[in-house]
């Protein structure tokens, strides 16, 4: 335990040494000021004493509450942009030397004559690394529940589960960056390299994302060209001799038309539903960082939460010059639902199992190598 | 302190007792072609200050980083503090100072003395406690609350020192700890070093500063090419180099060219005698021809080789070649070359 207390230490004073925390520090607490200086009430929002009087946001009754106006403005700006993007950003720059410094000669040697094994010392340090993002987001979201209670009148426990996810978030990206930092020993290496995978976990899943909503698109067309196929027969049924191609030559024709579209909607769709299951499955060995992260809006943010839909969706349809118009209403609630039914253990448990794959070989190569 | 003079590996019947470093056949091979170390045998002695020597990439580094688990031997043999070598438990009492060290600039003399007691898993308070002694010791108590990045490197050197002590360990390894430190800091080190010594600590010294190692070290060993050339007490290793020195003015006399252990030099208007003996009746005779035949005798005096002798000697092979620096390179053909 002294051994781990003092490598933790180590790692506070580091990160005290770097301004970069610091300034990351105070520009955490300048968005949750922001967010303090927005106001909301019957009238609409106001920002400082400026009354904005936005007639978009219906802020009455029966309009959105300040609580989810708050809640939102947390997620959307202060976790989905500032502590996912810009934080961690800096969060990376601040921690890629954690383990290049670590294992340079010299250095190593010392820490390694100690009495603890090389398995536990380079879990602890890697813990370590994480202290970074652990105050931050700790700081940020004990003053975001300030905010959100001083002004928007609801004290939400439920918005600490942030700091668990944003955690758990960075350690997926930290976890690359420290094994990078082992074996190429070099922080512009292991930094660039971290960058350039989160990239692509990025590219992974927005494609995924985008499968999924074409296929869901396309889904409403086949049901589109399913009605409007039944429709044209249930014409040709109710149609008086509907054998005579001089008078009804066109419905058949438009029949034919629709049976082709309908066929190739089908293919579409079991095309996409393919590559969607393939990126799926890519997904599952992979970290879903943004998944994680729309985990807290999902945990914080209740639906009920929300004004009424109107309610009236209507089905997709295909109209008499075969134009295809998607119910939109339908396709982001079906969005919705689909990420929102999503399993937290897939989504986490999925990712964890990378993050420690990856420490394993990690810890592996730390504890082969000589120094 | 039992005496061992080894060459080669003389040393491998002994027991371990009373040694705190006893290794046997140590092998290390970089890369599959680098052969740091070649069979290595070493012993130290409780309470001694032992030195070893050797010229650059003889391995001597890699035989320390092996006995701190920094590096993982291929083969080895024999204890380190009654345990196995590689073991972690010992090393809490073990105080080790690499050469090239670095401390985090953030840090205090202070605060990386007190880290290094508490990866070693002392109490807060001990640790504390030590840390003002040993800043005191190494007289750094002055700087001990700046941070390192202010520190020069022999003030660096005096706190390395101290963070390899703060556990009060039973062995201390050091490697090159005067480097970069002024005379007076160097003979401080040798003071605390001796000091050590007398409290019952056992040191392991790494130096290329023979003469620095000849005034503290009871017993040293030469490495060359990954193996001990030599092992023993300065006394013993160069017992065999101990003879007498006649200088005479004049010509050398011609009747001690037939003398079986006489050399003779001559320098300017003097001639040097050498006889190679530890035996001072042996020279009795010598002396008293060269007086009866009224030459002046100048000087008589005791003489052996120095460390530095005694390293020469060891790194020059029979065919008087000087060992290349650097291990041995075991080429892709099978042929042995060394590493530059």
């Amino acid at each position: 335990m002294t051994q781990t207390l003092a490598l933790f230490m180590d790692a506070y004073r580091l990160l005290n040494a770097r301004k970069i925390f610091w300034i990351t520090l105070v520009l955490s607490l300048l968005v949750v000021s922001s967010f303090a200086l927005v106001g909301i009430d019957d009238e609409g929002i106001s920002i400082a004493w400026w009354d904005l009087g936005i007639p978009e946001i219906n802020t009455g009754a029966g309009g959105y509450t300040k609580a989810w106006f708050y809640k939102t403005m947390f997620t959307s700006l202060g976790i989905n942009i500032w502590l996912t993007w810009v934080a961690t950003i800096l969060g990376l720059v601040t921690t890629a030397s954690i383990f290049p410094e670590f294992v340079t000669a010299g250095s190593i040697d010392i820490i390694l004559s100690k009495p603890i094994g090389r398995f536990r010392l380079f879990l602890t340090k890697y813990t370590t690394g994480l202290l970074f993002v652990i105050l931050q987001v700790s700081v940020f979201t004990g003053a975001s529940f300030l905010v959100i209670g001083l002004r928007g009148g609801v004290w939400e426990p439920g918005l600490f589960i942030a700091i668990p996810l944003v955690v758990l978030f960075f350690s997926y990206l930290f976890s690359v960056c420290a094994v990078l930092g082992i074996i190429t020993r070099s922080t512009i290496a292991s930094l660039l390299l971290t960058i350039l995978f989160w990239f692509m976990l990025f590219i992974v899943q927005s494609a995924e994302q985008s499968l999924m909503v074409f296929d869901m698109l396309v889904q409403q067309r086949v049901t589109a060209y399913e009605d409007a196929v039944e429709r044209t027969r249930q014409r040709l049924e109710t149609v008086e001799d509907p054998d005579d191609m001089e008078r009804w030559g066109f419905l058949h024709e438009t029949l034919e038309k629709r049976e082709v579209s309908l066929a190739a909607a089908q293919g579409s769709s079991d095309n996409l539903e393919t590559w969607h299951n393939g990126l799926l499955g890519v997904m599952t060995v992979l970290p879903k960082t943004g998944e994680t992260i729309q985990l807290i809006e999902r945990w914080t943010i209740d639906l009920a939460e929300l004004p009424e839909m109107s309610g009236e969706t209507s089905r997709p349809m295909i109209s008499e010059d075969d134009q295809f118009t998607p119910d939109e209403e339908k396709l982001g609630k079906d969005i919705q639902d689909a990420i929102r039914n999503r399993s937290p253990w897939w989504i986490l448990g999925t990712s964890l199992l990378f993050e420690i794959f990856i420490l394993c070989i990690g810890a592996w190569r730390f504890q082969r190598r000589d120094f | 302190m039992q005496p061992c003079v080894a060459f080669g590996s003389l040393c491998n019947s002994m027991s371990s007792n009373g040694y705190v470093i006893d290794v046997h056949d140590v092998h290390k091979t970089y890369k599959k072609r680098i052969k740091a170390l070649q069979g290595v045998d070493l012993q130290v002695g409780s309470g001694e200050i032992f030195g070893l020597l050797g010229p650059n990439g003889a391995g001597k580094s890699t035989l320390v980083k092996i006995l701190m688990t920094v590096v993982r031997p291929d083969k080895i043999g024999g204890t380190f503090l009654g345990a196995s070598v590689g073991q972690k438990e010992p090393l809490s009492k073990v105080g080790y100072l690499p050469e090239h060290h670095h401390f985090p600039g953030y840090l205090t003399g202070l605060q990386v003395i007190e880290f290094s007691g508490a990866m070693c898993g002392m109490p807060k308070r001990e640790r504390r406690a030590n840390a003002g002694k040993l800043l005191d010791r190494v007289g750094m108590t002055r700087w001990g609350s700046s941070r390192l990045n202010s520190y020069s490197k022999g003030m660096l050197q005096r706190v390395g020192l101290a963070q390899a002590l703060v556990n009060d360990p039973k062995v201390v390894l050091l490697d090159e700890p005067t480097d970069g430190v002024d005379p007076v800091g160097r003979r401080e080190i040798r003071d605390l070093l001796l000091e050590l010594r007398d409290e019952g600590h056992s040191i392991f010294l790494n130096s290329h500063l023979l003469s620095e190692l000849e005034m503290v070290c009871d017993r040293v060993a030469i490495m060359v090419q990954g193996r001990v050339s030599m092992q023993g007490t300065i006394d013993e290793l160069t017992k065999d180099s101990k003879r007498y020195e006649i200088q005479v003015l004049g010509p050398c006399p011609a009747w001690i060219e037939s003398h079986p252990d006489a050399s003779v030099e001559t320098v300017e208007a003097e001639a040097r005698i050498s006889i190679a003996t530890d035996d001072p009746e042996a020279i009795q005779p010598i002396i008293d021809r060269l007086r009866n035949e009224g030459r002046s005798i100048t000087r008589v005096h005791a003489v052996r080789d120095s460390l530095e002798e005694l390293f020469m000697r060891a790194v020059v092979d029979e065919s008087g070649n000087v060992a290349a620096p650097g291990a041995q390179i075991e080429s892709r053909r099978g042929s042995g070359g060394d590493a530059p």
